[in-house]
C-alpha cells in the first residue's frame, strides 16, 4: 500500500468535499442566517484547504496518482474518506454547540444514511444546518465517492476499486462499460427522483423547504427530516403516500432502474428475484404489523403499517407515528426488518435482500446436497450462477455483519443502556436505519447514550455503510505492514 | 452430378458411400489420414481445407449442384458454404452442431447471408426425437409432423395385449388411427385386412394426437398418469438438448449424469429444473446409489458407443423399463436392438438420410426414417392434374400406405372412402425400397 498515494487521493475528495459547504451557504444568505454563513465559508476555505494541502502532501503526480490503483488503497482511501469527510461534516454542529462526539455522530449519521440523531431541541438551529444535515443524506445516498469518480476525471481510471469498495455487491450492475460513466449515470437517475418527488411533495402542500430536506432524506433512504416528529409531523397523508413510493424506489437497485428505463423494457423488473423478494417482504411485513396494531390504531391502518414497514426495511427511518408506543408484535417485525435491508446497488442499507436470498439458497441446496451427494448445484440469480467466490463473500459478509452488531449491542448493554435499547441501536446503527426502541426511539434521541456508546456507534454506522469487509479489511496487519510511504518509481512502473 | 462434400467424418464418408455409385462425388479433408477411410470408395479425395478457394475450385465447384460442409467445426462450416456459394452456386447444406448464430435457433432456416440454403443439426434433430420417445409411455418410437397434426408411434406388443390374435379388420382401433406397419422379426411390412398380431411384433401407427391417446391406453391399459422421471447419462450436447427440451413440460423430472465435473458446472448452470450429477454413468455402484433403477426412462448418450451399451445394459440390469440409446457408429444399430435395449437411435444416421434424400429426392420431402431406414414418411403435395378419387380406387403400390391427408390446415386419417384431391398434402409411409414408386406415381396423373 502507498501512503503517498492514499493521502494524495483522500486530498483530492476533501477538497472537493469542502465545496459542497456553498450550498448550506446559499441556504443561509436566503434566509438571513448571517452567522451559519461566515462558518460555511470558514469551513469551505478550511476544508478545501487542508484537502489541498493533503493532495500536495501526497504528491504525485496526476496521472499515475490513480493508475494502477490496488483494491487494498481504493478500501483504504474508501474507508479513510469516509471518515475524514465525516468530521468535516461535523463542523457546522460544531459551532452550533455540539460537543465533538455529538457533533461527529450527527455528520456520521447523515452521511452513512442512518438518520438517528442527537438534536434534542430542533428549534435551536437554523434553517441552513437543517439543509446541510438533509444534504449529508442525500449526498452519502448514492456515495460521495461515486459522485467524486463521476466527477472529477482524475478519479476516473482509479475509479474503478474506489467505486466497488464504496458499493459492495455493485460488480455485476454497470450500467455503462466505463465506470465513471456508470456513476454519472447512476448520479443522474438519482438525481431525477429527487426533483420528481419534491416537486410531488410541493403538491401535496408541503413547504418547499420541508419538501426539499425530507426529499434529501427520502431518496438517500436516511431518514433527516427538518420536522422533530419527522413526516407524521406534518400530518399530511398524501405527502406520507408519496414518500412511500419514494422510499420503495430508493431502496430499490438504482442500476436495475435505470436499464429498465433506458431499454424501455420494464419486463426485467418484473423478472428480477431480487425485487420480487424486496416487494414480497414488504407485502408481509405491512400485513404483520397491520394485523398487530389493528386495535391501537384508529385510522389508515393500511397506510401507518405500510411507511413504517418501508421505512424500515428501506433503512430510511422517517415515521408517522411513535411506534415505540406499539406493541412488542409489531416492533419485532421492525427490528426483523432492520436485518433485511433493502436491495443491492440502491440507497438503502443493511445486509441488502440479495443476501438473504442468495443465503436461502445456498442453506436450500446443501440440504439438497444430503440427499443427492454427487449432485452439482449451483446458487443461481436470476437464471445465472453465482460463482462460489461470492457465496462464501456472502457467507463471510454474514458472520461479520452480526458480529460487529453483537460487539456494538455488548458496548451498549455494558455502558448502561437497557436489553431492547442496546440491541435495537446496534441494528438500527449498523444497517443504517435510524431509530430504534426504547431510549433511542422515534420520538427521543441518542444524546443521552453514555459517550463511548456514541462512538461506538458512530463507528459502527461507518462501517455498517461500508459494508463491513471495506472497513475490516483496512484493519488488518499485513495491509498496513507491506505499506510504505511511496514506492520508488522504477518498481513501481513495473 | 457433381457433389462437394468437405469433411471426411462419419456423416462424410456415410454419404459418399451412399452417394459414390450414381454421382460424381468429391471430398475435401486437410487430413491425410482420413483419406484411408475412402480408400476403397470410388470418390474423388482432395487434401486441403474446404475454406480455400484453390482447393474448391480444384474439386469442380463450377459444375457441383451440391455443396454439403460436414466438418465437426460450425465456422468452417459455414464459411465453406459462403466461399462455394461466392465461386459458383450450388445448393449449400450446412451441417451445425450448435445453432446460436441462427436468427432463431428452433426454427433450422437457411442462412442466406452466408449463401446456406439449408442447415442440418443432428443433434438437435436426434434430441427431438428421443424427446418424442421419452414422452410417449410405452413407445418405442414416436414422431410428429405436419406440426403436431399427426403423430406416429411404434409400440412392441406383448403376450397379453389386446391386440393380439385377432385379425386387424375386427379390431376397433378409434377413429384416426391406422397401424401402418408391422415389423416382424427381421421383416417390415404394411399389413391388410386379414393380418393378424403377434406377441413380439413391433407396430407402428399413425394418426391424430386425440386418437393415438387412445390408442396408448388400449396399448397399455396399465399405466396410469403422473410423472415421467427420466435420468440421462452423458451431458453433450445431444443431452443437454433434451434436458431443455423436457424441462419445458411439467411432468418430467430429469436427472442427467455426467463424468466430467466442468461440463457438469456448465450444464448446470445451463439448466434450471434439471438435477445435474457428477459421476460416471457406467459405474454400477454410482447408479444404484443414485436410485437409477426407479427412473421411467433411461436415455445413454455417451458419445461412446461402447460406453453407452454398458451403460444401457447397467440400466436394465436395474430394472428400467424403457432404455434409449443413441448409436454412433449406424452399422451397430440392430446390435444395439438385439441384446434388448429398447430404442436405438443415430444422429448422424438421421442426417445422412436427410441429406441424401435432398440430393437424390425430388418432389417430396422426408419427414422421418423410421425402423433404421427400412421404412419411410414422405410427405407430398398431389399435383394439380391428379385425378382427385376415392383412396380405395386408387391403386397404391405395394409396401405404401396414405397415412394422412393434410387439407385447409385440418388432418385427415384416410378410410377407404376418402378422396385424394389435387393439391392436398398427403403423408404417405413407405418401405424404403419403394420410396421412389410412390414418388413417380403420385406426380403423375395416378393412373
Amino acid at each position: 500500500m502507498r501512503f503517498s498515494l492514499v493521502v494524495h487521493v483522500i486530498g483530492i475528495v476533501v477538497r472537493v468535499f469542502g465545496l459542497m459547504f456553498l450550498a448550506p451557504l446559499a441556504v443561509a444568505l436566503i434566509y438571513g442566517e448571517m452567522l451559519d454563513a461566515i462558518g460555511f465559508v470558514v469551513a469551505t476555505i478550511f476544508t478545501s484547504g487542508v484537502g489541498h494541502l493533503m493532495r500536495q502532501a501526497g504528491g504525485h503526480a496526476t496521472e499515475d496518482a490513480v493508475e494502477g490503483m490496488r483494491r487494498v488503497e481504493g478500501l483504504a482511501i474508501v474507508s479513510g474518506s469516509w471518515l475524514l469527510i465525516a468530521w468535516f461534516a461535523s463542523l457546522p454542529y460544531m459551532w452550533n454547540g455540539l460537543g465533538q462526539i455529538n457533533a461527529l455522530f450527527e455528520a456520521m449519521s447523515g452521511l452513512t444514511t442512518t438518520g438517528a440523531t442527537v438534536f434534542e431541541d430542533f428549534s435551536l438551529y437554523g434553517r441552513s444546518i437543517f439543509f446541510w444535515r438533509g444534504l449529508t443524506n442525500w449526498l452519502g445516498g448514492m456515495g460521495v465517492i461515486a459522485l467524486f469518480v463521476a466527477v472529477l476525471p482524475r478519479l476516473a481510471i482509479g475509479g474503478r476499486e474506489l467505486f466497488f469498495a464504496e458499493m459492495p455487491g455493485h460488480d455485476d450492475e454497470k450500467v455503462a462499460p466505463q465506470i465513471r460513466r456508470t456513476a454519472a449515470l447512476l448520479w443522474r437517475l438519482y438525481a431525477v427522483l429527487t426533483v420528481l418527488q419534491i416537486a410531488a411533495l410541493v403538491m401535496t402542500g408541503m413547504p418547499l423547504f420541508d419538501s426539499v430536506c425530507n426529499t434529501f432524506g427520502t431518496i438517500a433512504a436516511a431518514g433527516f427530516s427538518p420536522h422533530p416528529q419527522s413526516i407524521g409531523g406534518y400530518n399530511n397523508p398524501a405527502a406520507e403516500w408519496v414518500i412511500i413510493v419514494f422510499m420503495f424506489l430508493s431502496g430499490a437497485n438504482f442500476a436495475l432502474q435505470y436499464r429498465a428505463l433506458a431499454r424501455r423494457d420494464f419486463r426485467m423488473l418484473a423478472n428480477d428475484e431480487e425485487l420480487a423478494a424486496y416487494t414480497g417482504v414488504i407485502i408481509v411485513g405491512a400485513l404483520l404489523v397491520g394485523v398487530a396494531i389493528w386495535d391501537t390504531t384508529t385510522s389508515g391502518v393500511i397506510r401507518v403499517s405500510l411507511f413504517q414497514v418501508i421505512s424500515i426495511l428501506t433503512t430510511t427511518g422517517f415515521t408517522t407515528v411513535d411506534f415505540q408506543l406499539w406493541n412488542d408484535q409489531a416492533k419485532a417485525v421492525l427490528l426483523g426488518l432492520m436485518f433485511i435491508g433493502g436491495c443491492a446497488g440502491s440507497a438503502s442499507g443493511g445486509p441488502k435482500v440479495v443476501r438473504h436470498v442468495l443465503l436461502a439458497k445456498f442453506t436450500l441446496q446443501e440440504l439438497r446436497r444430503t440427499l443427492h451427494p454427487r449432485a452439482i448445484l449451483p446458487v443461481k440469480l436470476n437464471g445465472r450462477v453465482v460463482p462460489t467466490a461470492i457465496m462464501q463473500g456472502v457467507v463471510v459478509f454474514f458472520l461479520f455483519y452480526m458480529l460487529t452488531f453483537a460487539i456494538c449491542a455488548a458496548v451498549l448493554i455494558l455502558l448502561g443502556t437497557d436489553m431492547v435499547t442496546g440491541i435495537s441501536a446496534a441494528a438500527a446503527s449498523i444497517s443504517n436505519v435510524g431509530p430504534a426502541f426504547n431510549q433511542v426511539g422515534p420520538m427521543t434521541n441518542f444524546a443521552d447514550l453514555h459517550p463511548v456508546s456514541r462512538i461506538v456507534l458512530t463507528l459502527t454506522m461507518w462501517i455498517g455503510r461500508l459494508e463491513v469487509l471495506t472497513v475490516l479489511v483496512i484493519l488488518r496487519p499485513e495491509a498496513w505492514r507491506s505499506g510504505q510511504w511511496r514506492i520508488n518509481r522504477s518498481t513501481a512502473a513495473v | 452430378m457433381r457433389i462437394v462434400i468437405v469433411g471426411g467424418g462419419q456423416i462424410g464418408s456415410s454419404l459418399a458411400r451412399a452417394l459414390a455409385a450414381d454421382h460424381e462425388v468429391v471430398v475435401i479433408d486437410h487430413d491425410r489420414a482420413v483419406a484411408d477411410a475412402f480408400a476403397n470408395i470410388d470418390v474423388e479425395f482432395i487434401v486441403g481445407s474446404g475454406t480455400s478457394e484453390e482447393v474448391l475450385a480444384r474439386a469442380g465447384i463450377k459444375d457441383a449442384r451440391f455443396f454439403v460442409a460436414t466438418t465437426p467445426l460450425d465456422e468452417v462450416n459455414i464459411v465453406a458454404c459462403a466461399i462455394a456459394n461466392r465461386l459458383a452456386s450450388p445448393e449449400t447444406i450446412c451441417v451445425v452442431s450448435r445453432a446460436d448464430f441462427l436468427p432463431d435457433s428452433k426454427q433450422l432456416q437457411g442462412l442466406a447471408e452466408f449463401g446456406i440454403d439449408r442447415v442440418l443439426w443432428p443433434e438437435a434433430q436426434l434430441a427431438a426425437d428421443i424427446e418424442g420417445v421419452v414422452t410417449a409411455p410405452g413407445a418405442i418410437d414416436a414422431e410428429s409432423f405436419a406440426g403436431g397434426l399427426i403423430r406416429l408411434l411404434e409400440y412392441r406388443l406383448d403376450a397379453n395385449s389386446s391386440l393380439v390374435k385377432v385379425p386387424l379388420g375386427q379390431l376397433h382401433l378409434p377413429r384416426g388411427s391406422l397401424i401402418v406397419a408391422v415389423k416382424r422379426g427381421a421383416t417390415l411390412f404394411v399389413p391388410r385386412g386379414n393380418t393378424q398380431l403377434e406377441a413380439g411384433d413391433k407396430i407402428i401407427l399413425m394418426g391424430t394426437p386425440e386418437a393415438m391417446q387412445q390408442v396408448e391406453c388400449m396399448v397399455n391399459p396399465s399405466r396410469g398418469g403422473g410423472r415421467i422421471h427420466v435420468t440421462i447419462i452423458g451431458g453433450g450436447d445431444v443431452g443437454l438438448q433434451l434436458a431443455e427440451r423436457l424441462e419445458l413440460s411439467s411432468n418430467c423430472e430429469v436427472r442427467i449424469v455426467e463424468r466430467d465435473a466442468a461440463r457438469g458446472e456448465m450444464l448446470a448452470a445451463q439448466l434450471s429444473r434439471t438435477l445435474v450429477i457428477s459421476g460416471d454413468g457406467t459405474d454400477l455402484e454410482f447408479l444404484e446409489n443414485e436410485n437409477v433403477g426407479r427412473s421411467d426412462v433411461l436415455v445413454c448418450v455417451i458419445d461412446n458407443d461402447e460406453r453407452n451399451l454398458l451403460a444401457s445394459l447397467l440400466g436394465r440390469q436395474l430394472g428400467v423399463p424403457k432404455i434409449v440409446t443413441r448409436v454412433g457408429r449406424s452399422t451397430n444399430l440392430r446390435l444395439f436392438e438385439r441384446v434388448g435395449i429398447d430404442v436405438a437411435l443415430s444422429a448422424r444416421g438421421a442426417a445422412v438420410a436427410s441429406i441424401l434424400h435432398q440430393v437424390t429426392g425430388g418432389t417430396s420431402s422426408l419427414l422421418a426414417v423410421v425402423e433404421h431406414g427400412e421404412a419411410r414418411v414422405l410427405e407430398i403435395i398431389v399435383p394439380p392434374h391428379f385425378e382427385s378419387r376415392p383412396l380405395k380406387k386408387i391403386g397404391t403400390p405395394v409396401d405404401v400406405i396414405v397415412g394422412a391427408i393434410l387439407r385447409g390446415g385440418e388432418a385427415i386419417v384416410p378410410r377407404g372412402d376418402d378422396r385424394v384431391e389435387p393439391g392436398d398434402r398427403i403423408i404417405v409411409f413407405s418401405r424404403a425400397e419403394a420410396a421412389d414408386r410412390v414418388q413417380a406415381y403420385f406426380s403423375g396423373t395416378g393412373s
